[in-house]
């Protein structure tokens, strides 16, 4: 059964239309990421889900019952700020007390949520501190263990990593993930960074301009992204996209010329019940990790702008003949120079195609295919 | 050239005098010598010389008297005197209403919709306006032959006492009229420590089941400390030094019934030439004051440790 379900949510500020209509469901247990580029709505929506935003229209369950009109404290939520809104003339026992207080638990009760909350955070030794008295990471425990005692059906987090430094993100990402298990309670976590959303989700919600533009798991996204905007916003350094023509086409799959290099054709399997003309301008998406460059053989032209060599991977910046930007993938052990010309390989199995509007023409990309084109 | 040449020269001028080796010491003392001199000219020399004059008889020219206690033992038979800080303590105890309706019309201003600024400056006008001037308004508005207060109440069949020429009741009309500013300045005061109170601080705890009355209590209130206590210690010395509007309302009156200790202190000097008397007079409200400042001090010390 979900634990949350979403039917055609809608929320308007005066005119302005933020949620224009999204169905969703979280499954019991599941880590359901929203992301999306800011202004999208990710944040309204879990807003809404929590009872702090009203819904303008549509319908909001959380374990089966409608709560669009339920008080905030009573949906069975807990929320984790990005500011972590501690309580700061409270101890962390008391911050962490507090909800229980206000529902005038049992003292003994209390006593042993808070202390539950602090052994799985490893904050018991934190618990007379004032959150001024406090690191950032130690805020951001207090904060989750004052959802966690509260013993909510839903965990809502609020981009709860963006304030801290990057090694501690990565630590709490995956102390965050523990936790998940650990506790197995349904989370849904809102964040812009999509290194989070792929490394933590169970299933991801793409969100632009208050509308869901796709859900899925992450290597679903990853590997069969619905349209270009999916396309590029998943994936780190972002895909390149290549504008193309198609030469001719079956039912089952297409050849087209890539411009910038007209004898450089590849053949994709299109989606079923996709069709496309001989002439059609399409456009190629390929990933970085995909696009290898080597100092010679069939591929485009690029000249080398930038290398970023990470140690274990080099991402070269550069540009075809054209004009167009490209990314791509070199040998961090002997990469490109800045200046240099390399080719890059367009790999067939894992390319891409969009039509004009944005929409995916082709299958799944990626291993799946290219074992399909080795047979 | 010319600009290194520059640097290395003032670093040598510099570089091992008595001055620079004594920096840490000498810039504080610099600092605060010209306030300290000021502050004992004009606030420290004069608070002596008048707990000096207090134990004299002097017209404020001729020759000064040596009377010993007798000023302070007439003060204590002299019922105007009790009267006066009687007055004194209703006006601290009623002025506390100040910080309190400051609060609840900071809370209700604190929002976001068209024209607020207007509202807010339109509550904190009170506080721009001169005393003299509220004192004056307030006069006229209490005045039972042609004030807003009798004109409002006539059609209505009640008929009110003349209030600030009713013994029962002027002091309390000046009270009000002194509230009118002092509750316009706790309401500036909260605004602007509502404004660093974090929203989301505010929604977890509604998200935590806070709200209304508990939510004001647990959460709103204590962050509102700092501007509490401004507006409190402000109020409290406001009420003690109240004088500009009795003097400008009732001049004490009718029968010394609406009389403070610091305008009777005024009285006795300006007008009686009691110069001692007025003196006596004073010490006492410094000695009340004293106390309350001490409390002060203390508690800002204390405050200040806490926040570290």
């Amino acid at each position: 059964m979900a634990d949350v379900v979403l039917k055609n949510v809608r929320k308007s500020f005066a005119s302005v239309d933020v949620i224009k209509g999204v169905d969703l469901e979280a499954g019991h247990g599941e880590f359901v990421v929203f992301v999306g580029p800011s202004g999208c709505g990710k944040s309204t929506l879990l807003r809404m889900i929590c009872g702090l935003e009203k819904i303008t229209s549509g319908q909001l369950l959380i374990g089966g019952e409608d709560m669009s009109d339920v008080e905030a404290s009573d949906r069975g939520t807990a929320m984790v700020f990005q500011s972590y809104a501690l309580y700061p003339h409270m101890t962390v026992f008391e911050n962490m007390s507090f909800a229980l207080r206000m529902a005038k638990t049992p003292a003994a009760v209390i006593e042993r949520r808070v202390h539950r909350a602090a052994e799985i955070l490893q904050i018991s030794h934190l618990l007379q501190r004032r959150p001024k008295d406090m690191s950032g990471g130690q805020r951001q425990r207090v904060a989750i263990g004052r959802a966690i005692v509260r013993e909510p059906k839903v965990f809502l987090f609020d981009e709860p990593l963006s304030n801290l430094d990057a090694e501690l993100r990565v630590q709490m990402r995956v102390e965050l993930s523990k936790l998940h298990n650990e506790i197995g309670a349904t989370m849904i976590y809102v964040t812009h960074d999509q290194v989070e959303a792929m490394t933590m989700a169970d299933k991801i919600v793409v969100l632009r301009d208050g509308l869901v533009e796709q859900i899925g798991s992450p290597l679903d996204l990853y590997t069969s992204p619905n349209n270009r905007f999916v396309a590029g916003f998943i994936g780190s350094p972002r895909m390149n996209f290549v504008p193309g023509r198609v030469v001719d086409s079956s039912d089952s799959a297409a050849r087209f010329s890539v411009l910038d290099a007209p004898e450089n054709i590849v053949q994709v399997p299109l989606r079923a019940g996709t069709r496309v003309s001989p002439g059609q301008e399409v456009t190629i998406g390929i990933r970085p990790e995909h696009l290898i460059g080597a100092s010679e053989g069939p591929g485009l032209e690029v000249r080398i702008d930038v290398v970023e060599n990470l140690g274990g991977i080099a991402y070269a910046y550069g540009k075809t003949s054209a004009g167009l930007d490209l990314v791509l993938k070199a040998e961090s052990e002997t990469p490109p120079k800045s200046g240099m010309t390399v080719s890059a390989a367009i790999q067939e199995a894992y390319c891409h195609l969009f039509d004009d509007k944005g929409q995916t023409l082709s299958t799944s990309a990626g291993l799946v295919r290219a074992h399909e084109a080795a047979a | 050239m010319t600009e290194i040449q520059v640097l290395s020269n003032s670093r040598r001028r510099t570089g091992s005098t008595f001055l620079r080796k004594h920096q840490l010491i000498i810039a504080p003392v610099a600092f605060i010598t010209p306030a300290f001199a000021m502050f004992s000219l004009f606030v420290i020399y004069p608070i002596i010389q008048s707990i000096g004059l207090s134990f004299v008889e002097w017209q404020g020219i001729g020759p000064q008297t040596w009377v010993g206690l007798d000023n302070y033992r007439e003060l204590l038979g002299d019922p105007v005197f009790w009267k006066a800080l009687t007055n004194n303590v209703y006006w601290l105890v009623l002025f506390l209403l100040a910080p309190v309706l400051g609060l609840f019309i900071a809370l209700f201003l604190n929002q976001n919709v068209f024209g607020i600024r207007l509202v807010k400056s339109l509550f904190f006008f009170p506080f721009v306006v001169s005393q003299i001037v509220v004192g004056l308004v307030f006069a006229w508005f209490y005045d039972p032959a042609f004030g807003l207060l009798a004109t409002m109440l006539e059609p209505l069949g009640v008929k009110f006492p003349a209030i600030l020429s009713n013994e029962n009741w002027a002091t309390f009309g000046i009270i009000l009229a002194g509230l009118w500013p002092q509750t316009a300045y706790c309401m500036i005061l909260y605004l602007t420590g509502l404004n660093s109170v974090n929203p989301e601080v505010i929604e977890a705890a509604r998200l935590d089941g806070a709200k209304g009355w508990r939510l004001l209590v647990n959460i709103v209130l204590p962050q509102l400390r700092a501007a509490t206590f401004i507006a409190v210690v402000v109020t409290i010395i406001g009420a003690l030094r109240s004088f500009d509007l009795v003097a400008i309302m009732t001049g004490g009156g009718p029968y010394n019934s609406s009389n403070v200790l610091a305008y009777y202190m005024y009285d006795n000097a300006i007008f009686r030439y009691r110069m001692g008397y007025a003196s006596a007079i004073a010490t006492i409200l410094f000695l009340i004051m004293d106390l309350y400042i001490a409390w002060f001090l203390m508690r800002l010390l204390k405050n200040e440790k806490g926040s570290r």
